[in-house]
């Protein structure tokens, strides 16, 4: 290091000074609102905010009522008016407005005094309301469960839709869906609901069905066609024995003759335009992962009797209300129905944490009763959790400050960022409300997802070729086999295993040429395993389109050969380790399956790095002329690494695969190098040096940073798509960071 | 008319801590040949760069002493001003464009141009090269060097002979030049041209310039040099005419020690065998500026036998060679049984170990751990330090003979996990001296051990490796560019000269015939040991 250790200056001094007395303060002040959180002074306050609220809700609502009726009564007077016609559109607004803000006034002025009236009658009705609402909500929650269960098990097994569509018998139709889903014969009011539900969902999967069908016939047609002079003068019947002769299908689809023949005459008559863009169109699926539909839950005769005792206390509730503002009986439904719904919004939120309450009861402005100091305790205490995380992050930015060079000097630059990055998002994530157990599982999820790919990257640094981008090669290597998985219609553990063995075994041959090719460039690994990585994508590219496979599932339908793009891995081997001994605790889900995997895998190659020749290998790519000196064949090693890590990443894209739920081909395993080398750099790894320690934390910090990034970019600015150019940036600035590193980061 | 043309008083020069030229004067006649001697290291080079006024002098902090050139006092800033005063160089790497013609060389950043219309509009820059004067010029200068060559060929692709008489031509081409200096010139001639470039010398002096000769061959020296200056260890050992001087005096002078510096070992108590270790026959090995050209040797068992010889000879080549890390071919022989050449493997198997000159290239491994480099090769090669069914690393193992070796050879570390990166010198000597010790050797080579590290340290290891030779009976061949410490530890020493042993002898051999042997010189034979 030749720049010089500098003592921190007097103006840094200060301003960390400065920035810890502040954070002070404010986790000093959190903790005193915290603590006034559980004073009976400020719990009888919100008390009396709800009931405040409370009354704010009904008087409110009353008001509201009263101002648009008479804006309601000025607009219909001023029609009467001969001149109305010739009166502008902002003159009549003007006048309406005023009659509504005139109305309002005067009965907020009339109304604000009820605050002052006899309230212990209504508040006694407070409690009742809240605890029927209460047994209504756990209820509901309960039986909603078991539907959504229900509904998706029932999307999961059932494949083929169309068995569905047809069927026009309840009886027959629910006796299937029984034979399915048996735990519907104890919850049988729920049946006629998911009838419906299925219907609906058949009757889409076909409508999806004939479109495409439709698309892919006139994609046909289209292709077939060209002279279109002679075909703009045939009449319909002869067009369509022309389009017979050229399609053959079509003489299947009587059915949907007619309306070929006028896309056809659209297509004559405006020419070949667009041809290839719509054909693609056409044959593009989607495949969505379908969401329990809560529209045709049914609820069952305990929930409505439940129901029915809520409405009851309520009324007792508006009743005493009435019995205080007098006028509110006289109010239309529509505007009751919105003040109940206030109202029980307002009662509803006794297991609500404090500040969530402050803020219910501040929205129907029961702030208004607090007075002086008690206005200020009680914002303190709403406030506590914001102020303790203001007060931390600035804590936490004084010591990183204080302490930038030993953490830098521990963790390397990038890490020290990422990781104060991550804790700020886990804080931000506390300010924005989001559900933290969610995110864990989506971040554990995403670890054993991309775990292995990024081990992958761990024999090529330790061999000496340094980030190995050619591990695209092992991806495609397990995407095929995955593929044939499919071909031959393999399920469950069955597919995965044979999945991952094939590919890895596939994955041999092809990682022993390319280090071949590795061996006789040294010095321009990274330049080289770049190019291949891209090219050997693209080679396959075509290869995808050439490989016969013949099951109907995987390829385009159309032409009958080529594979699809994107392959639903439901009902084969998708989520299926996830699942395996998966359990919850604290709200979070562990995918137990998926990280054991992972975990058995980083063992595996830890032990290897212990054994004679892991020891070599590390040893031939820190040091070649070294390890050739004790009489170790480097290239050799070199071949061995970059095989490892070739099989490690067919493996790795087949838990991928398995995770995510789709197998993506063509262009789709292009970037994986890319993410797999940003992991293990951030994990600590240098180009030239990395351990499986550092593959672990890399996972975690990366994928915990976009995982959580995310779902705060999504609540920060609407619109997605940010979180996608965070994961790029993120990534591919550590990889720069660390090749500008490359050259210093071995000992000197 | 001053009597010097060029006096270098008083010269000091240190780097850093480190005193390279301690008060070093060298005088120079008008058209004398002054030759200029001393072992690697002398101080030789240093001298040179001060007088070409050097970056990498000023960059260092400058140096004592005043240059006087002609009788006044001179300051040269750099290479440029060097030149401007007349002072030019004939380099040991030649400083030629292959891409150019011999008249291109010749008169490179010195070109003769003629003005024309663009040049009287436009100025100086356009002038145009006038080829015919240049060329002229070119072959006066290349026939003062005697060589008939056509001055339009292209250097590329010259024998080396040539290129060496181009250089010259080319300082010679220079006007004012007044002291030439010939840095090694015939180290890459064959006698016959070296013969030729004495004469061209001689020629060259008798048109008034001075010439500076650096070089180590003694019998040249003596047929060439008026006047000789010696260095040692950067002080000025004497400056003598030819006349009142001989070749041994000389080499005494060079080598010249005596017993000064001399880290006296404990005696042999035994005898050593007359059981061949190491045969090697007729070996040639492959390694860039160490050629090994067909060398025999004979090392007994349970001697220490030093290599010596001046750098470039091939004594580092040797044990490259033998043990696989270069080229090789020829025979080995390791206690009759042959040695595989080319297989650093199989070397290994057969008993041997190396502690490599390049410790840092090839020594050890910087970013692993003192346990890991020490157990490395015994693992790799014999598969030791492995347990339990998958033949893992044996972490007990190999820390408590780590922490063995740290105690035996005195290695300071904060513990056995530290990297080998972070240790100094002496101390990463000494890990590689382990590594080489935990494959249980029957056999050695040691190749420079001591460079680049203090002197405490130097003998800390030296010491070592004599307790290892007398108690565990490793025979150990240690190769070394410092006589001093060969001399104070081997039993035999053979001297390497141009890829072959020229002689070999005892340690208490005199100066003069070390130093005679080191030169090439074939004024005697040496005692044979």
């Amino acid at each position: 290091m030749s720049r010089k250790q500098k003592k921190p200056g007097m103006k840094k001094r200060i301003f960390c000074a400065v920035v810890f007395a502040l954070s002070a303060a404010l986790i000093l002040t959190s903790v005193l609102g915290f603590t006034l959180r559980t004073t009976k002074g400020t719990l009888g306050n919100l008390n009396e905010m709800r009931i405040n609220a409370v009354l704010h809700a009904a008087s409110d609502g009353l008001v509201e009522s009263i101002a648009a009726d008479a804006k309601g009564a000025k607009l219909k007077e001023l029609r009467k008016l001969p001149n109305f016609r010739q009166m502008g559109m902002n003159e009549v607004e003007g006048q309406c407005q005023e009659a509504e803000d005139a109305a309002r006034a005067e009965a907020e002025s009339k109304y604000s005094g009820i605050m002052d009236g006899d309230t212990t009658k209504v508040i006694e009705k407070i409690a009742p309301l809240n605890s029927a609402l209460e047994a209504y909500a756990a209820k509901e929650e309960a039986e909603q469960k078991v539907y959504a269960e229900i509904s998706v098990k029932l999307y999961e097994s059932v494949a083929d839709w169309t068995d569905f569509a047809g069927e026009n018998d309840d009886q027959v139709l629910s006796e299937k869906i029984i034979s399915i889903v048996p735990e519907v014969k104890e919850a049988e009011h729920l049946l006629a609901g998911i009838i419906k539900d299925v219907r609906n969902i058949a009757s889409e999967e076909k409508e999806n069905d004939d479109e495409q069908m439709l698309n892919q016939l006139m994609a046909a047609v289209k292709g077939a066609l060209i002279n279109y002079e002679e075909l703009r003068a045939l009449d319909d019947d002869q067009l369509w024995g022309e389009m017979v002769n050229n399609v053959p299908e079509l003489a299947e689809q009587e059915a949907l003759k007619d309306t070929l023949i006028t896309e056809t005459r659209t297509y004559v008559e405006n020419g070949a335009n667009g041809v290839a863009e719509e054909t693609e169109e056409a044959v593009e699926e989607i495949s969505v992962e379908r969401e329990v539909n809560y529209e045709y839950f049914v609820a069952s005769s305990e929930l409505d009797a439940l129901d029915d005792q809520a409405k009851a206390a309520y009324n007792e509730l508006f009743d005493e209300l009435c019995v205080l503002i007098p006028d509110l009986s006289g109010l239309d439904k529509k505007m009751k129905n919105s003040i109940q719904a206030t109202i029980e919004n307002v009662v509803y939120s006794e297991n609500l944490n404090f500040s969530e309450r402050y803020g219910i009861y501040t929205d129907q402005k029961a702030d208004s009763i607090l007075q002086g100091s008690s206005k200020t305790t009680m914002w303190l205490a709403a406030y506590a959790t914001q102020i303790l995380i203001a007060g931390i992050a600035l804590l936490l930015f004084a010591l990183v400050n204080i302490f930038w060079r030993q953490l830098t000097k521990r963790f390397g630059v990038p890490r020290t960022i990422i990781t104060l990055f991550f804790i700020y998002l886990c804080l931000a994530a506390e300010l924005y409300n989001i559900y933290v157990p969610l995110m864990l599982s989506n971040v554990l999820v995403r670890v054993g997802m991309y775990g292995v790919l990024a081990l992958a990257m761990l024999p090529g640094i330790q061999c000496g070729i340094g980030l190995n981008m050619g591990m695209t090669l092992g991806c495609i290597a397990g995407l095929l086999s995955t593929v044939i998985a499919l071909q031959y219609d393999m399920t469950g553990f069955t597919a995965l295993f044979f999945s991952c063995i094939l590919g890895a075994l596939i994955a041999i041959p092809l990682g022993w040429a390319y280090s071949l090719l590795l061996n006789r460039m040294k010095g321009n690994e990274m330049t080289i395993s770049t190019y291949v990585g891209f090219s050997f994508v693209s080679l396959m590219c075509i290869g995808w389109m050439l490989i016969p496979f013949t099951n109907p599932k995987i390829i385009w339908l159309l032409s009958g050969r080529g594979l699809r793009v994107t392959h639903s891995l439901l009902g084969s081997f998708a989520h299926i380790l996830d699942e395996f001994l998966a359990f919850e605790i604290f709200g979070i889900e562990i995918p137990t399956g998926l990280l054991l995997f992972f975990l058995a895998c980083c063992l595996i190659m830890w032990l290897f790095s212990r054994s004679k020749v892991g020891i070599a290998m590390t040893a031939a790519g820190s040091n070649p002329r070294f390890a050739e000196a004790s009489g170790i064949n480097v290239n050799r090693m070199r071949t061995l690494g970059t095989v490892l890590s070739t099989i490690i990443a067919a493996v790795g894209i087949v838990i991928y695969s398995q995770a995510f739920g789709y197998a993506q081909l063509y262009t789709a395993p292009r970037q994986m190098g890319f993410i797999a080398a940003s992991i293990i750099l951030i994990g600590g790894a240098t180009v030239s040096r990395a351990k499986v320690s550092h593959v672990i934390v890399g996972v975690f910090l990366f994928e915990g940073v976009l995982a959580l990034g995310q779902q705060i970019a999504n609540a920060a600015v609407a619109g997605g798509g940010l979180s996608e150019v965070m994961r790029i940036m993120i990534s591919n600035g550590i990889i720069l960071y660390a090749l500008t590193q490359s050259g210093g980061g071995s000992r000197e | 008319m001053a009597e010097y043309v060029l006096e270098m008083n008083g010269i000091t020069k240190e780097y850093g801590q480190n005193a390279v030229l301690k008060d070093v004067t060298l005088r120079v006649r008008p058209g004398e040949i002054h030759a200029l001697l001393g072992e690697n290291g002398a101080g030789k080079s240093t001298l040179m760069n001060i007088l070409f006024g050097m970056p990498v002098i000023h960059s260092t902090g400058g140096f004592k002493g005043q240059v006087v050139m002609d009788g006044a006092n001179v300051k040269i800033t750099s290479p440029m001003d060097a030149m401007s005063k007349g002072i030019g160089m004939v380099h040991q790497e030649f400083m030629l464009i292959p891409g150019f013609s011999i008249t291109e060389n010749i008169k490179l950043n010195r070109e003769i141009s003629k003005s024309w219309l663009a040049s009287k509009m436009l100025g100086r820059e356009m002038e145009v090269l006038d080829q015919n004067k240049m060329a002229a010029d070119a072959k006066k200068a290349l026939s003062s060097v005697s060589i008939g060559i056509d001055e339009y060929s292209l250097v590329g692709g010259l024998p080396v002979g040539y290129m060496q008489f181009i250089e010259i031509a080319r300082e010679i081409d220079k006007a004012n030049m007044k002291v030439m200096v010939f840095d090694e010139p015939t180290a890459v001639l064959t006698e016959s041209e070296a013969q030729q470039l004495i004469g061209v010398m001689k020629s060259i002096a008798e048109s008034g310039i001075a010439i500076i000769f650096i070089t180590h061959r003694l019998d040249e020296v003596m047929q060439a040099a008026d006047r000789i200056t010696i260095l040692r260890d950067g002080k000025l050992v004497t400056s003598v005419d030819k006349s009142q001087t001989t070749a041994e005096k000389l080499a005494a002078l060079m080598i010249g020690r005596g017993e000064e510096g001399m880290m006296r070992v404990k005696a042999r108590e035994n005898e050593i065998s007359d059981e061949i270790a190491l045969k090697v026959r007729n070996l040639w090995v492959d390694m860039p500026g160490e050629a090994v050209r067909g060398i025999n040797l004979d090392v007994r068992k349970g001697e220490i036998i030093g290599i010596g010889g001046l750098a470039g000879q091939g004594k580092i080549g040797l044990p490259n060679g033998v043990m696989g890390l270069y080229p090789a071919v020829g025979e080995a022989e390791l206690f009759g049984q042959p040695i595989k050449l080319n297989d650093p493997a199989s070397a290994l198997r057969a008993g041997m170990a190396m502690v490599s000159e390049d410790r840092r290239g090839v020594g050890l491994l910087l970013d692993q751990s003192i346990e890991e480099n020490i157990v490395f090769n015994a693992m790799q090669v014999h598969g030791d330090y492995l347990n339990g069914f998958l033949r893992l690393k044996n972490g007990r193992a190999i820390r408590k003979y780590a922490e063995k070796m740290i105690k035996e050879l005195d290695i300071r570390c904060t513990s056995p996990l530290q990297p080998t990166g972070t240790l100094s010198g002496g101390n990463q000597q000494k890990v590689c001296v382990a590594r080489a010790l935990a494959l249980n050797p029957k056999f050695m080579f040691v190749s420079e051990p001591t460079r680049g590290i203090d002197i405490g340290a130097k003998q800390l290891v030296l010491d070592t490796l004599v307790k290892l030779n007398r108690e565990q009976g490793i025979t150990i061949v240690m190769v070394s560019s410092e006589l001093q410490e060969l001399r104070s530890v081997c039993d035999r020493i053979a001297i390497v000269v141009e890829g072959k042993v020229s002689c070999i002898l005892k340690p208490d051999s005199s100066d003069a015939s070390f130093g005679l042997a080191m030169s090439g010189s074939k004024l005697s034979g040496g005692e044979q040991a």
